[in-house]
């Protein structure tokens, strides 16, 4: 792939991959056969990607540091069509999940990945996963260093890693280069953070044991300062680690987190720097060289500074109110004068968020390739971005993706909903989570309410599992069952933005399904009527607590 | 997970292992995806007897289980559980279209 | 309980010394032979490894991969060159990475596990992570071509 402007696969990567492919489709084979049980091919086809849901398999695919080709996005609108119904979704962790796949064609769509360097290799499993980065690296202004640099380093490391593929239970890596860390590193069991220290040495904070579901934890730091060439030999320390000492007689207390709870970080910290000791001169040292190589591909396309101020900007500034609030919620700054950051908005009013058609996805190719360099990223938000737009180019951009839908001016605002798919697909599901979803948004769509509400993230998950993230939502909501009815319950305060990490508070009992539009707007006018100026409704909540929310809602409700 | 409510009447079902798609077990042994064609067992001995052979029964599924049904006067089947009911009839809201640029 | 070796797809004789548990092999020292739980720290085993020709580990389940690490410490840090077993939950799906651990024997009732054995060390012709097997890593080998390629540009 001539244009991309990150990690391009060589002979070794294709290979690797390609050979994958051959492994698992023995393996489905010797499962249609018969001749693998379910239990000794469940793993084998997890670490491939493939879950089966409530009426399917569900494959998701790896978008590693939420960078994609405009080529590798048409292809998924291409495997969308050809394998599945037409349609994906884009999760928390910037992976792709498709959800009505078969198995016995699981092989093949698996190797349409690899025609455009794409896999679906550990993005479920107990093994290490797909590593994250944020959503802006490489374009953002407040950035430090481009942590997709290190995101590509680990996701190699990790790969097919022969000690680590049968650990006590799955294994996240969040990397953020930026001290707005928009990678939520704190809620990963492996957080690591690009830092420049007094020397004006750039390296990473460790921090471990963070994460969301069961037993929501923020992670701790396990080591201020490592150098950036040590970071392979840490991991694999921390990761003999977790895999020797890691609890394997209980799903529930299974993850790092639990380990670190139960042994204290001091001791963890203790135990990894002693393996780390024995490993940080072998082999695993990264040297210059090879840094150097893969940092290269990452180096940006060739933007040139441009104007920042454009007429036609302007002037349509004026013209369309829609387009005036689309700049302030979806347009962010980039590092290069005269160019922005475009978040696509995967959260039309009423619609599954965080859901494209096959020809929205393509529409986005058309736009990126036109606009934005071929390249587009995923956010943790469910949404798509364009990384690299010129100012003069945003009126264009935004017809253009008007067009797809994809226009809505709600980036950060209340029906900027996260929600898990829920038990509408998902076989761990308690409730459903994306018609709540639609029903907020449809009752919130008007835009210049949205804007006057202001930043508010609203988070949904289906389980406690929470891969709807409501632990770190400003609202938090997650779907309960109680004897086969819905509720859900409203947690407030919850944050992972600005490096600010908090988990939400719960408000008070659940409510059933048809009361939570109600509930959430009485949280959203208790917030208008107290808020001091410039609050958010976050920092409204913090500033006077619980308790006014809660009178109004349960009045309500 | 979502509680599989208990009730008199119970049918198999299972997910179909090439294609994961929802099954349940007929009268005849047979895996079909039309849960009006489902055997029904109407009380405890029979439900425990329409489980073993739905276990015999599952070269071709993953995972056979019973599911709670009640029945209408038409005798038309509904699973009792939110979860089945999904399970049975499919996603509460609407998928956008492959072709679509625009959510309906 | 059938026994491979690679090299052939075929059980060999499983005659060898019987292995002795760990701590009654600490204690007296008798045979070359000794088994682990893989829950039992392979450092103290540092000062015998000379007296061992056999260190057999255990997976109690194919999903316990605790003894992936004890195998690793063993052969890389450790250095212990002799044969090392794995038994209990041993398919031949994890054979890739029970061979680049350093597993050299492997007890296994599955059906085809001789022939897959046969296969799997070349499954993959590309690895990523350095371990003892010696492979060059993806790494390594770009590295020393773009050496050679900067050379041959000079």
């Amino acid at each position: 792939m001539p244009d991309a402007h990150f990690y391009s696969y060589d002979d070794f990567d294709r290979r690797l991959v390609a050979e994958r492919v051959e492994q698992f489709r023995d393996q489905v084979r010797r499962r249609l056969a018969g001749e693998l049980t379910e239990d000794q091919f469940k793993p084998l086809r997890l670490t491939n990607g493939l879950y089966l849901q409530l009426h399917a398999y569900m494959l998701r695919i790896a978008i590693p540091y939420g960078t994609l080709s405009s080529r590798q996005l048409r292809k998924l609108a291409e495997i969308s069509r050809k394998y599945d119904r037409g349609y994906g979704h884009f999760t928390t962790r910037q992976n792709l999940q498709l959800h009505w796949i078969k198995l016995e064609q699981a092989p093949d769509a698996i190797a349409a990945l690899a025609e455009v360097d794409m896999h679906s290799i550990q993005t479920s499993g107990n093994c290490v996963r797909n590593t994250t980065a944020d959503h802006f690296a490489g374009a953002a202004a407040d950035e430090i260093e481009d942590p997709r640099v290190w995101c590509e380093i680990v996701r190699q490391w990790s790969t097919l890693h022969p000690e680590f593929s049968f650990l006590p239970r799955k294994f996240k890596i969040a990397i953020t280069g930026s001290p707005n860390d928009r990678a939520a590193v704190r809620v990963h069991d492996i957080g690591l953070r690009l830092w420049r220290n007094d020397q004006g040495e750039v390296g990473f904070e460790v921090i471990v044991g963070g994460g969301l579901g069961r037993t929501p934890m923020i992670g701790k730091t396990l080591r201020e300062f490592l150098p950036k060439d040590e970071m392979l030999a840490y991991l694999e320390a921390a990761l003999r680690v977790y895999n020797r000492y890691g609890r394997r007689d209980n799903l529930f207390k299974a993850r790092i987190k639990i380990l670190v709870h139960e042994i204290g970080v001091e001791k963890m910290r203790e135990e990894v720097e002693a393996e780390y000791e024995s490993m940080k001169d072998s082999a695993l040292k990264l040297s210059p060289e090879t840094i150097e190589a893969i940092a290269q591909q990452f180096a940006p396309p060739p933007l040139r500074p441009k104007r920042a101020l454009v007429p036609e900007v302007e002037a349509l500034k004026l013209e369309d109110r829609n387009f005036a609030l689309w700049l302030k919620s979806n347009v962010a700054p980039h590092r290069v004068a005269g160019h922005a950051i475009v978040t696509a908005s995967l959260k039309p009013a009423g619609a599954p968020p965080g859901d494209a058609s096959a020809a929205q996805m393509e529409g986005v190719a058309d736009i990126a390739d036109a606009y934005s360099y071929s390249e587009i990223r995923v956010s943790h938000e469910q949404n798509l971005v364009l990384p690299h737009v010129a100012v003069e180019d945003l009126p264009a951009v935004y017809r253009a993706l008007d067009k797809l839908g994809f226009a809505e001016a709600n980036i950060g605002k209340i029906t900027d909903i996260i929600a898990c798919p829920g038990l509408d697909y998902c076989a761990l599901a308690n409730a459903r989570s994306i018609p709540v979803a639609q029903r907020i948004s449809n009752h919130f769509a008007a835009l210049a309410r949205q804007h006057d509400i202001g930043d508010l993230k609203i988070k949904i998950s289906g389980c406690i599992n929470a891969c709807g993230h409501h632990h770190v939502g400003h609202i938090g909501i997650l779907g309960v069952d109680k004897n086969g009815v819905e509720l859900y319950q409203i947690s407030l305060g919850g944050d992972v933005d600005f490096g600010h990490t908090a988990l939400g508070t719960i408000l008070g009992p659940a409510v059933p399904a048809e009361k939570v539009v109600e509930a959430v707007d009485a949280l959203v006018t208790t917030y208008l009527e107290a808020r001091a100026d410039g609050e958010r409704f976050v920092d409204t909540y913090r500033r006077i607590g619980a308790q006014p929310f809660k009178d109004r809602v349960y009045a309500t409700v | 997970m979502a509680k599989n409510l208990s009730g008199d009447l119970q049918v198999a079902s299972a997910n179909r292992l090439a294609d994961g798609m929802v099954v349940f077990l007929d009268a005849a042994g047979q895996w079909t995806d039309r849960l009006d064609r489902a055997d029904i067992a109407r009380n405890k001995p029979a439900a425990d007897v329409l489980l073993e052979r739905a276990r015999a029964e599952s070269f071709t599924v993953v995972d056979p289980f019973l599911v709670a049904v009640i029945e209408d006067e038409e005798g038309r089947i509904e699973p009792l559980s939110l979860r089945e009911k999904i399970r049975a009839s499919g996603l509460t809201f609407a998928a956008i279209a492959a072709e679509a640029v625009r959510y309906a | 309980m059938p026994l491979f070796r690679e090299g052939a797809a075929t059980p060999i004789a499983n005659d060898g010394p019987a292995p002795v548990p760990l701590a009654d092999w600490l204690q007296d020292r008798r045979g070359s032979a000794v088994s682990l739980a893989n829950t039992d720290d392979v450092n103290c085993l540092q000062p015998h490894l000379a007296e061992l020709s056999l260190i057999v580990l255990h997976f109690p389940k194919f999903s316990d991969g605790r003894a992936y690490s004890q195998a690793r410490i063993l052969r890389e840090r450790m250095g212990y060159s002799g044969e090392m077993r794995a038994t209990g939950g041993v398919l031949q799906d994890q054979l890739p990475f029970l061979l680049r651990c350093g597993f050299d024997s492997f007890e296994s009732d599955q059906k085809g596990f001789g022939e897959a054995l046969m296969r799997a060390r070349t499954l993959f012709s590309v690895v990523y992570q350095p371990t003892e097997d010696g492979r060059p890593t993806a790494s390594q080998l770009r590295l020393v071509s773009r050496r050679i390629m900067a050379t041959a540009a000079e």
